[in-house]
């Protein structure tokens, strides 16, 4: 069972032991997704955008699951973590089909992850976790996960000490 | 009447944002319009223009359920400066057919709203971007369009909140996913990507 981590709690990576896991390192103000579609028509599966935080799509097909850890903001995401994952689209196709009467899009890979997101904040709204719960359900039905989850804590250490 | 419209689209130009941006500023009479550009604005900038106005409009496209992240970083950094009575007011569009998809992204919208001190007006959903403006709005597969954008501008005129609402083109999905396709092999081969290379997974 591997497991890609993806965080925005600590830039100079975590102390605690989390060897187990791998740890995706980001970078300190992720370059945004300009829109080009060049991961769907140019450099299939891959974002023409070779600065490190591309290599994010290159590990998705190779785990079991997908952990992010992320400050809950409006809802979603913190912005960094988005960008890594609006730079990752090119994990799917871009051909259409219907997934239970709505458009989605087909899967590039065979093997994916599922799909862990584990929220913090200091005044996370009843109204924002119920758009995060949400969120992870729509992002799964698009990332064809096998499964997903979504949990919120006070802190990140809370987090943290659950992981070791 | 002050208004800011705030266009989320990465995209240089010719974006579905842009011109759903420019449809709806049409729509709004000799109201006093300024447009940004979320790739191009910082946030000082933002937030000055947001305590100076009635209304805020933020255009953009649907990224992974959600709202692009260069737009993400500039409100998440302009909420907690924001001392404005406008009401804000989103259009969000998408690729897949239904605009019901992004839901999600307008209820993030409104908590951008709620916890900048705003004051939600109204959202709406555009679904089939890629055919956002192939026909005049109001007319052809634009005809809903056009009626929706006079609907959200009537309300921003009036000063008045609406449901939010979802909204397709008047182009049937099966014609819009055979145009997606047949445009992503020609633009693929235009890269010298064959039909084949677009589905390599190494
Ligand atoms: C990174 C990225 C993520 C996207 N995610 C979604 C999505 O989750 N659902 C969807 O329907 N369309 C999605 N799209 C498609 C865009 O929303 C669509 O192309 C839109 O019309 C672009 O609008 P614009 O021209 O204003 O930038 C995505 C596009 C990109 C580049």
């Amino acid at each position: 069972m591997k497991t890609l981590i993806i965080q925005d709690i600590d830039q100079n990576g975590i102390d605690v032991d989390l060897s187990k896991y791998t740890l995706f390192q980001m970078s300190e103000r992720v370059k945004p997704c300009v829109g080009c579609f060049g991961c769907w028509i140019k450099t299939p599966g891959k974002c023409v955008i070779k600065d490190g935080d591309n290599v994010f799509l290159e590990l998705m097909p190779k785990v079991d699951k997908v952990m992010v850890i992320s400050k809950l903001t409006f809802g979603g995401f913190s912005p960094d973590i988005k960008g890594v994952f609006d730079r990752s689209i090119g994990f799917i196709l871009p051909f259409f089909e219907t997934v239970s009467g709505e458009m989605h899009h087909k899967q590039r890979y065979e093997k994916r992850p599922s799909l862990q997101y584990m929220f913090y904040g200091d005044n996370m709204t009843e109204a924002e976790k119920a758009t995060a719960q949400k969120l992870v359900k729509a992002n799964a039905v698009n990332l064809g996960a096998p499964d997903c989850s979504a949990s919120f804590y006070a802190t990140p250490d809370e987090i943290l000490e659950g992981l070791k | 009447m002050k208004i800011l419209i705030l266009n989320g689209s990465p995209k240089p130009s010719g974006s579905a944002s842009e011109k759903l941006a420019e449809g709806l500023a049409q729509r709004l009479g000799n109201a006093e319009i300024t447009m940004f550009n979320a790739m191009k604005t910082g946030k000082d900038e933002f937030v000055a223009q947001v305590n100076a106005i009635d209304a805020l409009v933020v255009v953009f496209p649907l990224y992974v359920d959600g709202l692009p992240s260069h737009l993400l970083r500039l409100l998440d950094e302009a909420k907690g400066e924001i001392k404005s009575s406008a009401r804000v007011y989103s259009i969000a569009n998408n690729g897949f057919y239904e605009g019901q998809q992004n839901h999600l992204a307008l209820e993030m919208m409104r908590h951008f709203s709620a916890s900048s001190g705003m004051e939600w007006g109204q959202g709406l959903g555009v679904g089939a971007g890629g055919m956002v403006g192939v026909a005049p709005f109001g007319s052809g597969p634009m005809k809903n369009i056009g009626k929706a954008l006079d609907k959200m501008a009537q309300n921003i005129l009036n000063k008045q909140n609406g449901d939010d609402f979802y909204i397709q083109p008047n182009f049937p999905k099966f014609l819009y996913k055979m145009a997606a396709h047949r445009s992503w092999y020609s633009q693929a081969k235009g890269n010298g990507i064959s039909r084949k290379g677009i589905l390599r997974g190494d």
